[in-house]
């Protein structure tokens, strides 16, 4: 019973009828098709199988879809963002957002508008800042002409997505005190913040795999020298470790320098939990019956690692390989913030976030606390994707 | 003194309604044996547990089900009807009927000594404490042939060999005091030899104690040795039932008869072994008509695919539930 | 046991050997060093300039031309000796000194952050188990996920914003105005009680929630074991069946991450020091981090691995006392 119930979450099957059901004919149309479709899910692959349990799990379907989405932002974030990155709007200082509407006070309008704006100077803080001025009025059209970029870094382009008709920047999401937007920001941002987790998870997920392998298939004093070494980088703090290596990056290195070097950083600390898993996969592996099996039949090692132990634990890997992003976007996020990580005019979701470090600014100025939105929306997809691949990868669901 | 009637039960689950039990129906005399016996899926142990209601809130029990038990003071519990936190019901529980499962490694827990969980039934069922709990736990434990039993008590379980521990199982279950033993395969995970250690102990403590006892096993040869009436389940309900001799000597249903010829015979090396063919369907597949007609070599075309067989009384105290008994052959 | 025990402290020392160094290592990678920024701080302003002569005696008289291993040891060794950590630079003052009283104030919010941590995860955890399925199950799973997502100085900014809204006050740092300098006293105790709170809160949020997985998932399987079906069939309540039985097993997989929480607390701790104006060493460890005074830093990290370290030899300790298998060695 166990089996089928296991089946039927895999939604391999479909319901079946209650057994109280009356007397039927030999086999109908639905119960033929219903065999088959059990029988397909006997002989399916595994991938196919992960799949199937994959697609069940809402949650992280829609995690998958968002980060989808946000890779999609931050490559297209040229075209698709009004503004550069550090362009500055002098005539729109800390202004709050502009919501393209199709209605105000003086009426509608069939195309979407946003209001025009005037400088003012804030009573308390005696800063200039924007106010929106109701008097007037600017279509949002789409596929305005911009300043030529190269798209993917390759193709030249010299469109934006969409614009203002009368050519000024649309700040959806308002513009910091600089008057740089924070919409164009916040998409450049995300491509920042993406690649420095994904080139930090590759690093540390190569050095990983080859500490862990080694320690793993050699076993006695070489794991156990290795162990001793990966509980030390365990147990020191990661964050205040990272602020040490981050603090040693010379002041006059250039953003592009820092960033590599973050990146680098990030990498090379983040192997120990994963090296641990698979250290510890390859060795419960190592006594399993198949491959003990596997041995007797008289296979090669290669053989044996590569086409019994390998696929027996890559969907464990891809499973630690989502859930380890988390740990990279916060300690970039958390570094940036308190000045520690990349430096302007390097834009990340933490650098951005810098502006926002007091209660103050986020009173007068809330849309610069944007970029947290994004931390926390990207942490949550990767950890609910990392759940339901874990979930979607045990073949034949012990948690399911 | 107890009485199952049309037990049914049925579970919720993600592909819709699944009834593992479905009109069950027997009755255990004081001091007596019943075997169940069936493969693996056949609903024994769900029955079981019904009788303890311990099945796990997805169950439900069917409209019909009576289960009527007389307890030490004579009165007579609707075992169906009791509330799920009534205190009724855990004095039935441990009190009046023990129950001991099939692993004994994991029937303990593992972070408290065996005489903590011993002495922890015997203060909920005898109100004994301290060092008079402990004695009797000791006594207990000497009396299921465990040797050294004042040093045995303070000890864990997983230090324990197997045989041990389902010793020690029993008399955790014994200490209680029951009337009633359900014994959920208890000898199944030992080896052969510990296994009949076991059994001899079982049938000599009922002897002892007085006790009747539900004895749940897949193997016929085991519920022959300690068994008086036997009931062979499959699929759910109860296919023949009746005293274990003459059901053995002369099985009226055809599964009784695989069952019987399945058993491997020291007397017949030469020979092969004859299974019942086919597979046990999931219970979520469950047949129409009789559930084993998909199985059996002497279904009856048009009748066992379409009808459920009603039981017959054949006589001596034996049930059946197949149409080869029902007189339907004539109507074919 | 006493094997065991042996056993963890000797992979203890080891451990702490290995992270001195490496400690040290992070302390040297900086370009320049203590001589450099000394002279730089001593004599910028003053018109005096300062040649490379002039650091170099500095170095001379300070020792700090030896070879690295030496200077190792005898870093090492002042710690272990007299408890000496060195000179920070930038007050001009030992590192000690500076230290002070803020490794107590430390080691009181861990305490703190750890208890609030534990009472409020372990019992949502169970209840979130036993109620698995329903709505209550639901929300709570939930909120744990948000607790993952949401990093500590982030909730910490939203926490000021809306006290600040609804209280019109600042509820940040450590003391209030009236105590910040004062000597301690018990009033000056009972207002550090009742500042607290929020950092303990900040400090918990991420570890609560992941220890309420944690404790759910555990307490889930639990339920489902035969020694709990075995224990209800022999008529225990089942309130104290669930607190006798699954729930003390479910107490593992906490205690044996007590370490790891704690190293949580502390990665997190120099950045919510700075949201929250809290005057303890994670604020101090990312000031020295900031200026460069690496001896204050490398002292601050060393102080804070060795009490995750220690904190990993409690969590093996209270295992062994909870788990008679891991205690007998079985």
């Amino acid at each position: 019973m166990n089996d089928m119930s296991r089946l039927s979450e895999a939604g391999a099957l479909p319901a079946t009828p209650p057994a109280t059901s009356p007397a039927t004919p030999p086999e109908t149309a639905a119960e033929r098709r219903a065999r088959a479709r059990r029988e397909r899910y006997y002989s399916a692959g595994q991938w196919r199988l992960v799949w199937w349990r994959f697609r069940r799990h809402r949650g992280a379907l829609l995690a998958a879809l968002l980060l989808g989405a946000m890779v999609l932002a931050g490559l297209f974030a040229d075209v698709v963002a009004p503004c550069a990155p550090t362009e500055r709007d002098r005539a729109y200082l800390a202004g709050p957002p502009q919501f393209p509407v199709f209605c105000d006070a003086k009426g509608c309008s069939l195309r979407p508008f946003v209001h025009g704006s005037r400088t003012e100077r804030d009573p308390v803080t005696l800063r200039l800042r924007a106010v929106p001025d109701p008097e007037k009025r600017d279509p949002v059209i789409f596929f305005v002409p911009g300043p030529t970029v190269r798209l993917l870094g390759a193709i030249p382009l010299s469109v934006r997505l969409f614009g203002l008709e009368s050519g000024a920047p649309l700040h959806l999401w308002g513009t910091d005190p600089l008057g740089r937007d924070v919409f164009s920001r916040t998409l450049h941002a995300t491509r920042t913040s993406l690649s420095i987790g994904v080139l930090g998870v590759l690093i540390s997920f190569t050095l990983a795999l080859a500490i862990g392998g080694i320690a793993g298939y050699a076993g006695g004093l070489v794991d156990a020298a290795i162990q001793r070494v990966t509980e030390v980088v365990r147990v020191i703090p990661v964050i205040p470790l990272y602020m040490g290596l981050a603090a040693a990056m010379p002041k006059e290195w250039s953003s592009t320098q820092v960033y590599f070097a973050m990146t680098l950083i990030l990498g090379l600390f983040g192997w120990p939990t994963l090296a641990r898993r698979i250290r510890s996969q390859l060795l419960s592996i190592r006594g399993e019956d198949y491959v003990l099996a596997a041995r007797l039949a008289g296979a090669r090692p290669a053989r044996i690692i590569a086409g019994h132990m390998l696929p027996s634990f890559t969907s464990f890997i891809i499973v630690d390989l989502v859930i380890s992003f988390p740990y990279m976007i916060l300690s970039e996020t958390a570094l940036s913030f308190v000045g520690l990580g990349l430096r302007p005019p390097a834009v990340s979701w933490g650098v951005m976030l810098q502006q926002a470090q007091s209660v103050q600014v986020i009173e007068q100025a809330p849309w610069l606390f944007i970029p947290a939105g994004f931390v926390v929306l990207a942490v949550l997809a990767f950890t609910l994707l990392g759940d339901g691949l874990r979930d979607a990868a045990d073949p034949y669901g012990q948690n399911g | 003194m107890l009485s199952v009637e049309n037990l049914s039960v049925t579970f919720r689950t993600d592909e819709g309604i699944v009834t593992p039990v479905a009109d069950v129906s027997f009755a255990l005399a004081e001091g007596r044996t019943l075997g169940l016996v069936g493969e693996s899926g056949s609903g024994k142990s769900v029955t079981a547990k019904a009788l303890m209601r311990l099945l796990p809130g997805t169950a439900t029990l069917g409209a019909h089900s009576r289960m009527r038990y007389v307890d030490k003071a004579g009165q007579a519990i609707g075992i169906e009807r009791l509330s799920p936190r009534a205190r009724a019901l855990r004095r039935l529980r441990g009190g009046e009927i023990g129950m001991i499962f099939q692993e004994p490694m994991a029937s303990f827990s593992p972070v408290y000594t065996i005489g903590n969980q011993i002495t922890e039934a015997i203060a909920l069922h005898r109100g004994l404490k301290g060092r008079a709990a402990r004695a009797l736990a000791i006594e207990m434990l000497a009396k299921v042939g465990i040797a050294s039993p004042e040093r045995r008590i303070d000890q864990y379980p997983h230090t324990l060999s197997g045989g041990m521990r389902q010793r020690a199982m029993i008399a955790l279950a014994l200490s209680a005091g029951p009337r009633l033993l359900i014994a959920d395969e208890p000898t199944t995970a030992l080896d052969v030899t510990i296994q009949a250690q076991v059994l001899d102990l079982m049938r000599g403590l009922q002897c002892d104690l007085g006790m009747a006892m539900i004895f749940i096993s897949h193997d016929l040869g085991v519920i022959a040795q300690v068994a008086q009436e036997v009931a062979v389940m499959y699929l759910g309900t109860i296919v023949e039932r009746g005293p274990v001799r003459a059901l053995l000597q002369a099985p009226a249903h055809p599964y009784t008869r695989g069952l019987i010829a399945a058993i491997p015979r020291l007397d017949r090396l030469e020979g092969r072994l004859h299974p019942v063919p086919g597979e046990i369907p999931s219970p979520s597949a469950r047949p129409a008509g009789c559930p084993f007609h998909p199985r059996c070599a002497e279904a009856l075309a048009g009748i066992c695919a379409t009808r459920v067989p009603e039981p017959v009384d054949l006589g001596g105290g034996r049930v059946v539930r197949c149409h080869l008994h029902t007189g339907e052959r004539s109507v074919a | 046991m006493l094997r065991f025990l042996a056993g963890r402290a000797v992979g203890m020392a080891v451990t702490l050997v290995l992270v001195s160094v490496m400690v040290f290592a992070i302390m040297e990678l900086p370009p320049g060093d203590y001589a450099d920024r000394y002279a730089f701080r001593k004599y910028s302003g003053t018109g005096v300039t300062i040649t490379e002569a002039d650091v170099a005696a500095i170095r001379h008289t300070l020792g700090l031309d030896r070879p690295a291993p030496l200077r190792y040891l005898d870093w090492v060794g002042g710690i272990v000796l007299h408890g000496d950590f060195g000179k920070a630079y930038a007050f001009e003052t030992s590192v000690n000194a500076i230290i002070g009283q803020k490794v107590w104030l430390t080691l009181g919010l861990l305490f703190v952050t750890l208890v609030l941590t534990y009472a409020v995860s372990i019992p949502i955890g169970i209840y979130a188990a036993v109620r698995r399925g329903t709505a209550t199950d639901y929300g709570l799973t939930v909120l744990s996920y948000l607790g993952l997502a949401l990093p500590n100085f982030l909730l910490a900014l939203v926490l000021l914003y809306f006290a600040n809204r609804w209280f019109g006050a600042s509820v940040g740092g450590l003391f209030g105005q009236a105590y910040e300098k004062a000597p301690w006293s018990a009033a000056k105790l009972w207002d550090l009680v009742k500042h607290l709170w929020l950092p303990a809160l900040v400090l918990a949020w991420s570890a609560m929630a992941y220890q309420i997985q944690t404790v759910r998932a555990t307490m889930s399987d639990e339920l489902g074991k035969l020694s709990v079906i075995a224990a209800r069939a022999r008529g225990l309540p089942e309130m104290r069946l669930l607190l006798k039985y699954p729930a003390r097993l479910a107490l593992n997989p906490v205690v044996s991450t007590i370490g790891f929480d704690v190293n949580r607390i502390f990665s997190e701790l120099p950045i919510v020091a700075a949201v929250l104006g809290l005057t303890e060493l994670g604020d101090l460890l990312l000031k020295s981090f900031l200026d460069l005074d690496m001896n204050v830093a490398g002292a601050i990290l060393l102080l804070l691995t060795v009490v995750i370290v220690g904190m990993n030899f409690v969590s093996d300790l209270l295992l062994a006392w909870l788990d008679p298998r891991i205690r007998l060695g079985g």
